[in-house]
């Protein structure tokens, strides 16, 4: 309905004469601009502001009037319309954020006329913006029908060279990708449709292969319309298809773990079907910007949890997308680009070496009793953290107590954790298993059911140059062990349903003995 | 699919190019004509090769391992891929009619052929897939829109021509990293670009004086200045050095 | 048409009236009020009090006159005594009883929550502190920038480009505390729009907040969840002052002065 809404839009937009932009407009805007604007995208439009460096991808270079969200062909400019949604709703998954809550209507309308002055396409005449013809979409688009046409399509277009055959951005073409001006740019991870830079809905993402995203590796596929390659509805199960690799609603971050009690052995590989039937709880990851070595361009963007004991063990399962299973010497070229791209407090030059992925797991050492913790990134000299640490290379894991961010001493392997790891198509499990109690009491932290127990997360991506300070991080979240109810607990539910429904018959009884002699009394 | 050798390849894309576009042929008889070799001084360095092995189909077309052509000398010790064209010279107020037929770039072993050429501005450039597997397009203008098509079947694409002049306007291969090719836009007829023998020829010169520049993807220009008389035909050699 | 007498019937009639009445302000509630400027989702317990209030309101309207009161208590006899509506009665004290077995089971059911985290905003900040070795006394300190009337645009323009390098990430472009890293952080970063921060205090305490982050936080504003940096590894001191600048002349709040301030903003 929006492509259709967007598009009548644009169509009236573009139908009514080319208003002469006054230059009162573009003075206002230029206020506006500077005051809000210029930080990112520089006082001359080009994308270099101040705080350029620090962000992946970098802000838009107005001056070449390339755009990504467009309703148009490509290689032509976008419409009025599709400038005011960029700004009104910002880019998901970049650092552009919604200004409709900020800037007044005339506010924003005048930015988005200052904005076409810095390149002279805008004023060009000759220049004729196109709008696509977009058809409504299908129905049956979640049916398996619809989605097996559109996966079959989604091959026969060979998105998977640069999206991966899961759609994780990992085909063999996506660590050799840059943008117009030469900076690494990622395949989108199909999983993550509240990332997306156009939208998260079919209608969206149908857009953006029709119109292609201009400035970036990624295409328009019109043209097989026209040479009937394929058919509207065709193309529209492919984005129907794209958009069933996301849940069906964004992910909401939940605090407390819950690790239901099983009976029996714990799932420990991480491809075991008893995970299916687990709760997956969703966190965001960030860049580490607390401490020097910073990182701006963090390469995990969340981590998805589950975990489930047995009285006697624990098993926690950790899923994120990661494109690489680094090292991997085929990303090289990805690895040298980001280094040369990214804003570094390190000095010298950056030299490409094998590093792993990594993941870390963190609780304070013991339960704490009150709300204080250890602080929130590995500890501190006063208060150490204790901490399950994965690597891809070489494959295994430790256990350790870090006090700060450089300071991590590994205890002896006697008490695990145990973990399990697969990768697949662009994406890790990890299974970490420990017992719930340990020997060392002192250090390891003992589990307990019923408690909140603090938890954080730490990810690295080798691939990205990702290694000891630069890397995705959490704060503190919580982790419990949960009981099966304990049978007393349904006595005081049973009692007070039980009153309820005898009182409830009281109430209806009197009522219809009332009733009863007050109809005797009329009779 | 026949094999072809590199050279080979770019002989039949310089083929191509030679029946497509050939400037000049509604030129007045009495034109003149500059023609020279391109020449190359020291020792060139070696392409990078390239790494087929995801794409089958066009490894398939070479015996030995492709390399990118980015400095391409010739056995007589010219230079090919090098777009020699008027730079100055012609009247500032001249219209040149754009040809009718377009001018083909065809994606043939997963790499550009030609690889540099010219084309008018408005005339159709013609992008065809020979290799059946996907390929997208990506003009890299400054002074034209850029674009970027996909292609992932054997089909040609026909697109309207550059609206300005640009020289040279780049093209990219998102899928294929090493695919690259460099048109030069005009807005008049006098261009060519150099083959396996490293000649250039720029036919139906008006009288006058000329400077003629060679743009080369690594070594950048250089440039000769050439008067002509009437029906006159000048020799004007050009040299890049290796750096 | 031939339904609108008795359309009409219902509407004139207390009782769905009243339930009416309770179905339209939750709808309201939960899904209008989201929709004003500037509002967000209405939290559930929110809801239950605006609704026990509604109720308590449309009870008071249908009692205040005795025909009304009996004309309102008409259906719910009918529906307790009519033969007819056998079937709606047995429902209604069935689906009354899960409701409460099921709500005292959530009561009684022992789950794990996040432990209540009691955080102070605005802890008290110290009467001195050592920045880079020197010592500072906060109490009565003005930002030093202001001395200088003819340089503070270019002091705030260079504040301008150290908070677009370094606190962007988190405090966003709009300086709301929602720049694009903030989803990673509980608490969220400062939203210096919102007038209960750098509205209510002295440039003295943002300096102190700025220069010891949230490893410098008393206990009571529990500096093991901040990820406010330490700026003071970063930044001189001149830096921090004109971040300050133009953090206050971003947003258009002035800071608290030590005049009006004293006593209270200790």
């Amino acid at each position: 309905m929006r492509v259709g809404l967007i598009g009548a839009l644009a169509v009236f937009l573009s139908v009514s004469p080319t208003v002469r932009l006054s230059a009162q407009d573009t003075t206002a805007g230029k206020t506006v601009y500077v005051k809000w604007c210029a930080g990112c995208h520089g006082e001359t439009g080009d994308g270099k502001g101040v705080a350029a460096l620090y962000m992946l991808p970098r802000p838009r270079d107005f001056t070449g009037a390339v755009y990504k969200i467009r309703t148009t062909a490509s290689g032509q400019l976008p419409t009025d319309a599709d400038l005011m949604r960029a700004i009104d709703e910002g880019l998901p998954g970049t650092a552009m954020p919604a200004w409709q809550t900020r800037l007044s209507d005339g506010e924003r309308r005048n930015v988005m006329a200052y904005l076409k002055t810095f390149s002279s396409f805008f004023s060009d005449t000759s220049q004729h913006p196109q709008l696509l013809k977009f058809s409504s979409e299908p129905g049956g688009g979640t049916g398996a029908e619809a989605l097996r046409v559109g996966r079959q399509f989604y091959d026969s277009i060979h998105c998977y060279k640069c999206h991966g055959p899961q759609g994780r951005g990992d085909g063999p073409s996506a660590p050799d990708l840059k943008d117009d001006p030469g900076q690494p740019i990622l395949a989108a991870d199909l999983h993550e449709n509240w990332r997306f830079r156009g939208g998260a809905t079919a209608e969206d993402i149908y857009r953006q292969l029709r119109t292609g995203l201009d400035g970036t590796p990624m295409p328009s596929f019109s043209d097989l319309l026209d040479q009937k390659f394929l058919t509207e509805e065709q193309l529209w199960r492919v984005a129907q298809y794209v958009r069933s690799l996301s849940p069906p609603k964004a992910p909401e971050v939940r605090d407390v773990i819950h690790a239901r009690q099983i009976a029996g052995t714990l799932p420990v590989s991480p491809d075991d079907s008893a995970w299916s039937r687990v709760d997956d709880y969703y966190f965001p990851l960030v860049g580490q910007i607390i401490r020097k070595p910073r990182w701006f361009a963090p390469a995990v963007a969340a981590i998805w949890v589950q975990a489930l004991h047995n009285g006697n063990a624990i098993a926690v399962r950790l899923t994120w997308d990661d494109r690489s299973q680094s090292p991997d010497t085929g990303w090289n070229k990805y690895t040298r680009r980001l280094l040369q791209t990214m804003a570094s407090d390190d000095s010298g030059p950056q030299t490409l070496a094998p590093w792993p992925d990594q993941l870390a797991v963190q609780f304070p050492p013991k339960i704490p009793e009150g709300m204080e913790r250890p602080y929130f990134l590995m500890g501190s000299n006063s208060g150490s953290v204790y901490q399950w640490r994965w690597r891809s290379a070489p494959r295994g894991a430790v256990a350790g107590l870090a006090r700060g961010i450089d300071r991590f001493d590994t205890l002896p392997p006697a008490s695990g954790p145990a973990a399990r790891a697969v990768w697949d198509h662009g994406q890790w499990r990890v299974v970490f298993t420990r017992t719930l109690a340990t020997a060392d009491t002192a250090n390891e932290l003992q589990f307990a059911v019923g408690r909140a127990i603090p938890v954080a997360f730490f990810a690295w991506d080798g691939s990205s140059a990702e290694r000891d300070t630069r890397m995705a991080l959490s704060t503190w979240y919580f982790l419990a062990l949960d009981q099966p109810t304990p049978p007393g607990t349904f006595i005081s539910p049973v009692i007070a349903m039980v009153v309820t429904l005898g009182l409830g018959m009281l109430v209806v009884v009197r009522a219809q003995r009332r009733d009863g002699r007050r109809a005797a009394a009329r009779g | 699919m026949r094999k072809l050798g590199s050279a080979a390849a770019i002989g039949a894309g310089l083929l191509v190019w030679a029946l497509g576009s050939t400037p000049g042929a509604e030129a007045a008889l009495d034109g003149a004509t500059v023609t020279g070799k391109v020449k190359f001084v020291g020792k060139a360095p070696a392409n990078p090769v390239i790494d087929m092995s995801e794409e089958a189909k066009c490894a398939a077309k070479y015996t030995t391992p492709p390399r990118e052509l980015i400095v391409q000398v010739n056995a007589n010790g010219t230079l090919a891929n090098v777009f020699v064209y008027v730079k100055t010279g012609l009247p500032a107020d001249a219209k040149y009619p754009t040809p009718a037929t377009p001018v083909e770039i065809d994606q043939n072993g997963c790499m550009y052929h030609p690889r540099v050429f010219g084309i008018m501005v408005g005339q159709t450039l013609a992008i065809k897939n020979s290799d059946g597997i996907l390929h997208n397009i990506k003009a890299l203008g400054k002074k034209n829109r850029p674009f970027n098509i996909s292609q992932p079947t054997t089909m040609t694409t026909n697109r309207p021509g550059f609206a300005a002049v640009e020289v040279m306007l780049p093209f990219a291969c998102n899928v294929h990293g090493w695919m690259h090719a460099f048109a030069g836009v005009l807005s008049h007829p006098f261009y060519s670009a150099t083959g396996t023998d490293g000649s250039y020829s720029i036919k139906g010169l008006p009288p006058g004086t000329y400077t003629i520049e060679a743009w080369h993807e690594k070594y950048g220009t250089q440039t000769a200045t050439v008067t002509v008389k009437a029906a006159e035909t000048k020799t004007a050699d050009l040299t890049f050095t290796a750096k | 048409m031939t339904r609108s007498p008795n359309l009409r019937r219902y509407l004139d009639h207390p009782f769905w009236q009243a339930l009416g009445l309770l179905v339209l302000a939750y709808l309201v509630i939960v899904y209008g009020v989201p929709l004003l400027p500037g509002s967000s989702l209405v939290p559930s317990s929110v809801v239950l009090q605006y609704m026990v209030t509604v109720l308590v309101g449309v009870l008071i309207y249908v009692s205040d006159n005795d025909e009304r009161w009996a004309l309102f208590k008409q259906p719910l006899v009918a529906m307790l005594v009519e033969q007819r509506l056998r079937l709606v009665r047995i429902l209604v004290l069935a689906v009354v009883t899960l409701l409460v077995g099921w709500v005292t089971f959530g009561q009684v059911r022992t789950t794990v929550a996040a432990p209540p985290n009691l955080r102070s905003i605005h802890p008290a900040p110290p009467a001195e502190v050592t920045f880079r070795g020197k010592t500072m006394t906060l109490t009565g300190l003005e930002n030093p920038l202001r001395q200088q009337p003819e340089s503070l645009a270019a002091f705030t323009a260079y504040g301008k480009e150290i908070y677009y390098q370094n606190c962007l990430p988190c405090h966003g472009d709009h300086l709301d505390g929602l720049g694009h890293f903030a989803a990673g952080f509980n608490p969220l970063p400062a939203n210096f729009q919102d007038n209960g921060t750098i509205a209510q205090l002295t440039e003295s305490f943002v300096f102190w907040r700025v220069a010891k982050g949230g490893p410098g936080l008393p206990r009571e504003g529990t500096p093991w969840n901040s990820a406010m940096p330490r700026w003071e590894d970063f930044l001189t001191e001149r830096q921090i002052w004109a971040v300050i600048l133009f953090l206050y002349d971003q947003t258009g709040w002035k800071p608290r002065t030590w005049e009006k301030a004293e006593g209270g903003a200790k």
